[in-house]
């Protein structure tokens, strides 16, 4: 009589990290303690998470255990399936956050973010409970803002708080909102951009997974201060659990009344809607975003007008990021002299990093604005790997500026940042060590928006293509002083002429890579790599151009 | 709107609040080129050439997208624009095949324009582009990918203008490309052939199959004309070299159809496939031989005043042969009618514009197929069900238009329409002679305020009312006058001929012209002048673009002629 069974992940990627000799592992332990009969294994095609694999799942129990190693598998089957003692040290760690943001904090040798406003939650409280969110002062800020204050009295609080988007340009959020009520028009709307597609962020994924409640609580409050009754989150495709987390937790708020018609009897309703996108880069630009949520292809419109004038369905419409809502209810809370007592002068509040590269230790960081790179690297991300030079970072995400040494002490704001021809952007910080090539590292961000380019506008979509092209020549050294010239041409005239912020931004790293490493791409003209990455001359034939059609 | 001041290029410029600044350029007759713009078409900004410099304003401003205001200086040509402009057209140049030599467009392309009024004189960038496959599975005209410049005029018109929504782009980034529906080919899509995206394609991408290679701008003569294949009577550029028709183009901004055009219209006259009557004909020992006007004209003279008459005429020919024709009956005492059947008034309502249409609340279609045979007036109706009217097609067959129709009745059901009408701004009722009585009678409560247009089954119908030519059948007498000028009879037509003496007036042969005693013939749309009156009751002029054959006289001419000699 089977008793037992024993599920293992057989996905590629589990397969890769040796499921196969798991299952063999536990299957010749299972036939050394007589147990074939009793416990059947099989392979699982696919499993919902890729942090912990290869996974084993027993039932039925419904123990998950992960990653499990050869000799975890058979320790699994004495421990488990001989003793019925569940193996507490291999279990899999809860699913709360998966991806290597659920391991920052006790990661060995990385020390907490010093200030947390948007994570306090994450990571602490059971996501698909309101209750622990109620209880960890969850929806404290609407219930205060809705009985004892005006519309007027939250739009201004957040306007004093000095809170500026958190999606890229760090647009002051009080007056975006503002905007909105200053219009004529009675339907207006709250998008939560939860595009999220920058290259190697996952701030906001951290947010929607770990504490998705605030991010409605923040939403709530927008429409409450902005007279909207309909918000609507638009969610990064590939994000299928921050989706199902999403509805679970507007599931609930509306059973507590906390969402939906007339919230704790004040008169004010407030609806929440998901709007899964489709993977594209263009559609976290908002124009884009909301061609997207109307069904159409995913293009940035024409400004003005602005969303906050005609946006969503034509309608006045706030477009804030998770992070920036996220915000919003601690402020509310807490007032706008405490949101201003963190961060700068200029800059309140607390940014959420994505740390990538070449540190000991990567993943997401919140710390008050103000915090330099160098704290970042040192502190948070552990200094730099094997303890190589430090060479240049990339700030913002992959459009962002590639900053250098000389940059490493700026105390890091929308401000300062924008002072130094640089921006926070998404809040990436890419860190590359001396073993980087610059021209590389171009060439793989412009191979990014080649493909992600919307295709609207001459500049971007060609642009990136010839800029690709000829990055292409100086790193397999076919380029000449002539492609170099070409580049730099485009990149300018591109950053000046493309439609919306895609195109505009593509040669950023490009423009500033040259300002600081400009001998490095000379060295590429004269067909040298010096960092020792690009392939030069290793490939035959013409590269990139083709033969006249 | 009101007035509003500001300078471009040191001069200063009057504009309407409201304007663009290439709009307000425009006035003041400043050049700002532009490619994705076309001024029948909502605004898309994507090609970047029509960049200028604003005083004040970070960046550049695209022209065609930013609003003129009071006190604005702008520069149209400064060092910057101009570089830039030359840039993008590099890139253009760059990124699929402009090797302007083998294209059709050669001198007409605005891309071409622009690369000499910027002085591209050598490739700036490689050209790394794919080969993409021509798609020539439409009959009428051809799409070439690697010409085109997704420049998304050819998208918005179909979905702007026809309102068909068949283009659109597939992919993005560098992959991105015009294509029908999902990336079918063309002549398997759902595209209608109006035609439209043809006409405002700038490059040689969209290439139509007569007039391809048939003549430059500079060697054609355009003339302006009303179409006379339906009802609707739309205006007509037509295009010609030497006598011969290249090509028919629709007139922007001009009553009733503002340029749109439907495949009737713009191509398949270019198309026609049966023999022209070239000069007179007469029977003589059983045969049909070539005669003179002279001696065809009085044998019919003769005919006319030696026996019972009649004369049936098809309504597609001008309002003055219309008219000549009935007088010419008058005259010898002969009935006249027309061979079409004709749509009564329903009896209540004001008299509707097709343009009424277009910013119509409510549309209910009754009786008629508009898509089938009054395809722009079907068009209309699909563009202003974009718009948000709301569309009550009441058929108890199918109908075309129900696919993207509010609601589908039958006749019983037709007092839904009026309800959804209650209360609505504009009601327009389009209706054709299928009309039932019982859907006459539910909706007369829609009153006089609702607009009323009747969808003549006849090419220039109201000609023929005005004329006084009623439908008649042929009847018992000894002499039948047939003026069928373009349209060649139907069989129906044709087994209700009885033994008399007949006289027909076509320009095509027909059964009906083969066992004729006297042919005479008749120009053809394109050769004609005069006018037509359409379905709303405007008058249209017709001119001239192709000479007559040489023995070809029009019909309102030979007509008085006849006239003349019966004295
Ligand atoms: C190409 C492009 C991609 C963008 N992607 C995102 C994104 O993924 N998430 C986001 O919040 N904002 C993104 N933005 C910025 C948005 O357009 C918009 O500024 C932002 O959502 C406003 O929110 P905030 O004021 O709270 O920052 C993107 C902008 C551009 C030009
Ligand atoms: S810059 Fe142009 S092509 Fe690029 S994404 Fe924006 S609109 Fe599209
Ligand atoms: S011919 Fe008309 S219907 Fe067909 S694709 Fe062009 S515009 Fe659209
Ligand atoms: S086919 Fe012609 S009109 Fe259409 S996008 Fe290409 S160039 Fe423009």
């Amino acid at each position: 009589m089977i008793r037992s069974h024993v599920l293992i992940s057989g996905d590629p990627q589990s397969l890769t990290r040796g499921a196969e000799e798991v299952r063999l592992a536990i299957e010749t332990e299972l036939h050394y303690y007589g147990l074939d009969d009793e416990v059947q294994v099989a392979f699982l095609g696919h499993v919902d998470r890729t942090d912990v694999l290869p996974l084993v799942i027993v039932y039925p129990e419904g123990v998950r255990y992960g990653p499990v190693t050869p000799e975890d598998g058979a320790y699994i089957v004495q421990e488990h399936l001989y003793k019925g003692r569940i193996v507490e040290h291999l279990q899999a760690p809860p699913e709360v956050l998966s991806g290597p943001i659920a391991h920052l904090p006790g990661r060995e040798g990385a020390v907490y973010a010093q200030k947390r406003v948007v994570l306090r939650r994450a990571g602490t409280i059971d996501p698909d409970s309101i209750e622990d969110y109620i209880e960890h002062d969850g929806y404290f800020a609407l219930g205060k803002a809705i009985t004892e204050m005006t519309p007027e009295q939250v739009l201004e609080t957040v306007r004093a708080s000095g809170l500026q988007g958190r999606g890229g340009a760090g647009f002051p959020t009080g007056l975006k909102w503002l905007f909105v009520t200053k219009t004529d028009e009675k339907e207006r709307y709250i998008v939560c951009n939860a595009d999220e597609s920058e290259p190697g962020t996952f701030k906001d994924r951290l947010i929607l997974e770990g504490d998705p409640h605030a991010i409605l609580e923040g939403m709530a409050l927008a429409g409450y201060a902005v007279g909207a009754q309909e918000g609507y989150i638009y969610i990064r495709g590939e994000y299928a659990q921050s989706c199902e987390r999403l509805e679970r937790a507007i599931h609930q708020a509306e059973e507590f009344g906390l969402l939906g018609d007339n919230i704790m009897d004040s008169g004010f309703s407030f609806h929440i809607h998901v709007h899964a996108g489709a993977g594209a880069y263009v559609c976290g630009e908002e124009t884009a975003l909301l061609e997207s949520m109307e069904g159409k292809r995913g293009i940035p419109r024409i400004r003005p007008p602005y969303p906050t004038v005609s946006g969503f369905r034509n309608k006045p419409t706030v477009v804030n990021n998770v992070e920036t809502l996220a915000n919003v209810p601690p402020i509310i809370l807490n007032g706008a002299d405490w949101y201003r007592s963190i961060g700068t002068k200029e800059c309140p509040g607390t940014k959420v990093y994505t740390i990538l590269g070449d540190v000991n230790i990567t993943g997401l960081v919140e710390t008050p604005m103000g915090t330099t790179l160098r704290e970042i690297i040192e502190i948070y991300g552990g200094g730099m790997k094997g303890n190589k030079q430090f060479k240049c970072a990339q700030t913002g995400g992959a459009s962002g500026s590639i900053i250098p040494p000389a940059l490493l002490d700026v105390p890091m704001d929308f401000r300062n940042m924008a002072q130094h021809g640089a921006a926070l952007g998404s809040g990436a910080l890419l860190i590359s060590s001396e073993d980087t090539c610059i021209v590389d590292l171009a060439y793989v961000l412009l191979r990014f928006f080649k493909f992600e380019s919307c295709g609207k506008c001459v500049p971007c979509r060609v642009g990136t293509t010839q800029m690709l092209e000829a990055l292409d020549r100086l790193r397999r050294g076919y380029g000449t002083q002539v492609d170099l010239d070409r580049l730099e041409e485009i990149a300018e005239y591109a950053s000046q002429a493309s439609f919306c912020g895609l195109g505009q931004a593509a040669p950023v790293p490009i423009i500033t890579g040259l300002r600081y490493f400009r001998k490095e791409f000379e060295a590429h003209a004269r067909g040298e790599c010096p960092a020792g990455v690009c392939p030069m001359g290793k490939h035959v034939g013409p590269a990139g151009e083709q033969a006249h059609p | 709107m009101s007035e509003i001041h500001l300078t471009i290029n040191g001069k200063p410029v009057v504009a309407q609040s409201g304007q663009t600044i290439l709009e307000a350029a425009k006035q003041a007759d400043i050049d700002i080129p532009v490619l994705c713009h076309h001024p029948a078409l909502a605004n898309w900004g994507a090609c970047r050439m029509c960049l200028v410099e604003v005083k004040g304003m970070r960046g550049l401003q695209t022209s065609c997208t930013c609003p003129a205001t009071e006190g604005m200086e702008v520069e149209t040509e400064t060092e910057k624009v101009v570089a830039v402009r030359k840039f993008v057209l590099e890139l253009l140049f760059s990124e699929r095949n402009h090797y302007c030599m083998y294209c059709q467009m050669s001198g007409d392309c605005e891309l071409q324009d622009l690369a000499y009024r910027y002085g591209l004189d050598h490739w700036t960038y490689p050209r790394p582009f794919e080969k993409m496959e021509v798609d020539a599975s439409r009959k009428y005209f051809i799409m070439d990918p690697n010409r085109c410049i997704l420049c998304s005029r050819c998208i918005r018109a179909c979905s702007e203008i026809a309102a068909n929504h068949t283009l659109g782009l597939r992919d993005r980034g560098a992959r991105t490309m015009v294509v029908a529906d999902l990336d079918v080919p063309f002549g398997e899509s759902t595209c209608v052939e109006c035609g439209t995206c043809l006409q405002v394609c700038p490059t040689g991408a969209l290439i139509d199959a007569k007039s391809a290679y048939g003549g430059r701008e500079k060697d054609v003569i355009h003339t302006q004309t009303t179409c006379m294949q339906c009802s609707v009577g739309c205006d007509l550029d037509v295009v010609t070299r030497y006598q011969r028709l290249l090509r028919v183009d629709g007139v922007w901004e001009s009553e009733p159809s503002g340029g749109l055009l439907c495949v009737d219209g713009r191509f398949k006259p270019l198309y026609e496939k049966r023999q022209r009557v070239t000069g007179p004909l007469v029977r003589k020992d059983g045969k049909l031989v070539a005669a003179g006007w002279n001696e065809a004209l009085g044998i019919v003279a003769e005919k006319l005043q030696s026996g019972s008459c009649q004369g049936l005429a098809y309504c597609a020919t001008t309002d003055e042969a219309l008219t000549a024709f009935a007088r010419l009956f008058a005259k010898v005492d002969g009935a006249a009618g027309r061979i079409e059947p004709q749509v009564a008034p329903l009896g209540f309502g004001q008299v509707a514009k097709v343009q009424d249409v277009l910013d119509a609340d409510v549309i209910i279609v009754t009786g008629a197929q508009p898509l089938e045979y009054q395809r722009v007036i079907g068009y209309f109706i699909h563009r202003a069900a974009d718009q948000g009217a709301q569309v009550a097609v009441i058929t108890d067959d199918e109908n075309g238009l129900s696919a993207r129709a509010a609601m589908t009745l039958t006749s019983a059901e037709a007092g839904k329409a009026v309800e959804t009408a209650a209360g609505a701004g504009k009601v327009v009722v389009v209706y054709g002679t299928e009309i039932k009585p019982e859907v006459i009678a539910a909706l007369k409560p829609l009153g006089d305020e609702a607009y009323i247009l009747a969808l003549d089954p006849a090419r220039n119908a109201q000609g023929a009312t005005a004329a006084g030519l009623q439908p008649q059948e042929p009847s018992d007498v000894d002499v039948l006058y047939f003026l069928l000028g373009e349209q060649s009879e139907d069989a129906a037509l044709l087994a209700k001929v009885n033994g008399a003496f007949k006289i027909v007036q076509a320009a095509y042969h027909s059964p009906l012209v083969d066992q004729a005693d006297v042919v005479l013939p008749t120009p053809i749309w394109v050769e004609r002048t005069g006018h037509v009156t359409n379905l709303d009751g405007s008058a249209k002029p017709l001119h001239a673009a192709l000479l007559m054959p040489e023995n070809v006289r029009d019909e309102a001419e030979a007509l008085a002629a006849l006239a003349d000699m019966i004295g």
